[in-house]
């Protein structure tokens, strides 16, 4: 049996709703096939408020073990330090956090906001979030960025605004079943953060080319004008895609780079930050020198049925 | 008379929430309905492109982002002064039908109906028959909802990308087409949802379920025969009345609606002046007349909220949204109180279906009032009407194919102006007002339908409804007070909340 708890902090429960819909494996198969017992989920378990409070004061008091720790929302400290933004029964959820988390033998963020901060850690940062590990990108959050679980790992950063269903019900498989959980430098599982959002979107027939929408609705690339991070952000949406049937790109909505750390990024969301021509962030690693040359071959070589957008994303 | 107070937390998507009940005896003689998260949305958006708000409202709430996204466009196309082609409207609605028809059912067998598993009722004749259906993660219908709800939101990822949290809703349209292998695809998911609503949950096809229209053709048809009787609705129906929840939770009787979903042959009127499928109004309940609607009559108060205060109401336009944090003053919540035309007043399915004039609904509403009952069941009634409008709305669009799904604005920048825009989300009326100064945004008020209900209460003392919908309750055993976990539960307090109720402090009940 693995024992998991989970809590949610300052959140807007997205998360939740993303795992319910998650099908490989699904909240379901955790229970039945993976030997998964929900200690407590805020919005599945039926017992009274009450059984929370039991199960913290046993958790703390080494009477209850806690395999995995589930966090979910940004760690609020405002005002003042003093979390009560974010109030559980009349202490801090940041308090209690901070308690819990070293109890547990694995804690995962489950979201950009228990990550990194997320969407309410955006300026001016009115209730002064951060993540469990991270604040934004910068290494120290609620922890310290050197400190462990009880298994000796960090917390496990499954981002996404929402986390991908199946990235967080993989993962909590993985830990059941005893199998490494390699991260990368922001902690993320590799498993899920060694894909690039643009691998896989059903748009590349048209980047490839250089052939660039500048309004939405449209069938071509959204990385020259309308937004798209998809070739700087690493996630599986393209992949495994959302409740097994698309991606934001793949129906024509940039990618906002929600599993990144910076999100949401200060600028115009839907507009391509530019010098003259050329964007301001290219691809991941790519120099720009070398990048545009390839543009303007790739323009050169362009044919047809793509340049006059025929064919369908 | 001795007189002490509970506490009674409740779980959350969309904040936190908690009651504080003042019992004297077994009587609730004061109720206050504290919003203990603060997250700050309105001033996030302060000085953001105006588009940016499609990105991060939809982020307010996880269960209703579609509702989010829609009240966001269309108040950037309402500032603009945007057209819109039917098609898109018919995809903006098929996805925001999908997003409700998943919360209903969620909210309905994964939160609702749990309460009847509870050992207090082990002695009703019921009692195996809905731990049967409803026990979580084990009940059949449980398993059921847990499953549909899953797969109805696979038609908002066919033009969205992904559920939750996505952007296709843009100033003009949407940023998909439906193709034809969408159409097809969204066809199979709500067949197969369909069927099993038509097995399962109301015993019945779909078309004759909804011709009931009367108080005697409902209850005639639940007593005909197993499959009426057993069915989820039927055990709901049959559970909650033995228990008396027809007669409980009723709270204000003012009802307001903002209808639902653009009318997408209405191509002369922009929103917010398009017809709506669904009818808006305002139900008098003083007056028992439903009036027409009037977003200019609405204000919010906070003199009993967490925000700097000012005297009266103001109307979100003029609003302001300062945090004032002051736990240990009369003030007790992160919720404003919202009013229109200063009377307290309730939002959700029950409110929708009596401003609509569903006749059913109407008729039960007449025999008995706004009970907690009442309320669910105009939640499972909801389902089966949209059921019939998603499959009427998919076979539009393939009988218009090729049609624009999108006009794109002549203008890239949304100029300076305001909007607002107002939609019906699964829990009710949600609301977005903005205001846009040199090319950014100066002001962003929300009022979702939590806010409504789970109002405070106002500069005149009025209390909210589900307050309100408490006040004057007998508790039985107010060391395990079952019934307001019903009444709770039963206005979907955040759609996804588990109501963590039955908590005094004093005892612990542990089922199931
Ligand atoms: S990461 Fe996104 S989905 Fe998750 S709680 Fe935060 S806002 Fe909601
Ligand atoms: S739309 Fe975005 S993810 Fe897709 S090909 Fe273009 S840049 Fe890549």
């Amino acid at each position: 049996m693995t024992a998991l708890l989970w809590l949610q902090t300052g959140s807007c429960g997205g998360d939740t709703m993303s795992m319910l819909c998650a099908d490989s494996p699904s909240l379901e198969d955790l229970v039945d096939e993976y030997g998964i017992e929900v200690l407590w989920q805020p919005s599945l378990s039926m017992e009274p408020m009450k059984k929370l409070d039991v199960l913290i004061e046993a958790i703390l008091a080494d009477r209850q073990a806690l395999d995995v720790l589930c966090i979910e929302g940004s760690i609020i400290t405002g005002p003042d330090g003093s979390g009560m933004y974010d109030p559980y029964r009349g202490r801090s959820k940041m308090s209690l956090v901070r308690e819990l988390v070293e109890k547990a033998e694995y804690v995962v963020a489950m979201g950009t906001c228990a990550a990194y901060g997320g969407v309410h850690a955006a300026p001016p940062n009115p209730t002064d979030c951060l993540g469990l590990q991270f604040d934004k990108k910068n290494p120290g959050g609620l922890l310290p960025i050197e400190w462990r679980s009880r298994k000796g790992l960090p917390v496990i950063n499954i981002s996404g605004c929402p986390a991908h269903p199946n990235a967080m019900t993989k993962t909590l498989a993985m830990l059941a079943s005893g199998l490494p959980v390699e991260l990368d430098h922001l902690n993320r599982p590799k498993a899920f953060f060694n894909t690039m959002v643009h691998q896989g979107c059903t748009r590349i027939e048209y980047h490839e080319y250089d052939v660039e929408d500048a309004e939405f609705g449209n069938k071509a690339c959204l990385f020259f004008n309308l937004g798209c991070q998809g070739p700087m952000t690493v996630a599986i949406c393209n992949t495994e895609l959302w409740n097994g049937r698309s991606s934001k790109t793949r129906a024509g909505v940039p990618c906002f780079g929600c599993t990144s750390p910076d999100f949401p990024l200060d600028h115009d969301l839907f507009r391509t930050e530019k010098i003259g021509e050329v964007p301001v962030h290219l691809p991941l690693d790519v120099a720009r020198s070398n990048y545009m040359a390839y543009k303007s071959l790739a323009h050169e070589a362009a044919p047809l049925r793509v340049l006059n957008k025929k064919m369908d994303p | 008379m001795s007189r002490k107070i509970i506490q009674i937390d409740m779980n959350r998507v969309e904040g936190d929430v908690d009651f504080q009940l003042e019992l004297e005896g077994s009587r609730i003689v004061d109720a206050r309905c504290v919003g203990s998260l603060y997250r700050g949305f309105e001033q996030i958006l302060l000085g953001r492109k105006p588009m940016d708000a499609l990105v991060m409202t939809p982020r307010i709430c996880g269960i209703c982002g579609t509702a989010q996204l829609n009240a966001a466009v269309l108040a950037l196309e309402h500032l603009a002064r945007l057209p819109v082609p039917p098609a898109a409207m018919r995809i903006r609605n098929l996805c925001l039908m999908a997003e409700t028809v998943q919360s209903d059912l969620r909210q309905s067998f994964l939160f609702f109906t749990a309460d009847f598993c509870h050992p207090k009722y082990r002695s009703l004749p019921l009692y195996d028959k809905a731990r049967a259906a409803f026990l979580p993660f084990q009940g059949e219908i449980y398993r059921g909802a847990l499953e549909h709800s899953r797969h109805i939101v696979e038609i908002i990822a066919l033009f969205g990308g992904q559920w939750p949290h996505s952007s296709y809703m843009v100033p003009g349209g949407v940023t998909t087409p439906a193709s034809s292998r969408h159409l097809i695809d969204g066809l199979s998911l709500l067949n197969k949802l369909t069927r099993w609503f038509e097995k399962s949950v109301i015993g019945t096809p779909l078309d004759d379920w909804l011709a009931l229209q009367s108080a005697d053709e409902f209850f005639d048809w639940l007593e005909a025969g197993e499959a009426h009787a057993d069915s989820a609705i039927g055990l709901l129906t049959r559970m909650s009345r033995e228990i008396g929840l027809h007669r409980l939770g009723c709270g204000t009787p003012h009802m307001i609606s903002y209808g639902a979903y653009d009318d997408p042959e209405d191509v002369e009127n922009f929103s917010p002046y398009r017809k709506r499928l669904f009818k808006a109004g305002f139900l008098n309940g003083d007056a028992g007349s439903i009036e027409p609607f009037d977003q200019n009559e609405i204000t919010e108060h906070v003199r009993y909220s967490w925000f700097l205060p000012y005297p009266g109401g103001r109307h979100p336009f003029q609003g302001q949204t300062v945090p004032d944090y002051q736990p240990h003053s009369d003030r007790y919540t992160w919720c404003k109180a919202p009013r229109y035309r200063d009377k307290v007043v309730q939002t959700g399915p029950l409110a929708d279906a009596l401003i609509d004039g569903e006749p059913l609904i109407h008729a039960l509403y007449r025999a008995e009032g706004g009970n907690a009952w009442l309320r669910q069941f105009a939640r499972l009634h909801r389902t089966a009407r949209l059921l019939k409008a998603m499959s009427q709305l998919l076979h539009e669009l393939a009988a218009h194919p090729g049609e624009p799904h999108i006009l794109p604005p002549a203008d890239k920048e949304i100029p300076d102006g305001e909007g607002f825009g107002l939609v019906t989300a699964a829990r009710g009326a949600l609301g977005h007002w903005l205001q846009v100064r040199d090319g950014v945004i100066s002001r962003y008020q929300v009022i979702t339908p939590t806010a409504w209900n789970a109002s405070p209460k106002d500069s005149e003392g009025r209390h909210g409804h589900w307050e309100s919908s408490l006040i004057g309750l007998t508790v039985e055993d107010p060391d395990d007070p079952v019934e307001i976990g019903h009444i709770i539960r039963s206005h979907d307090p955040c759609l996804v909340c588990t109501v963590h109720l039955l908590d005094t402090g004093k005892r612990l009940t542990v089922w199931p």
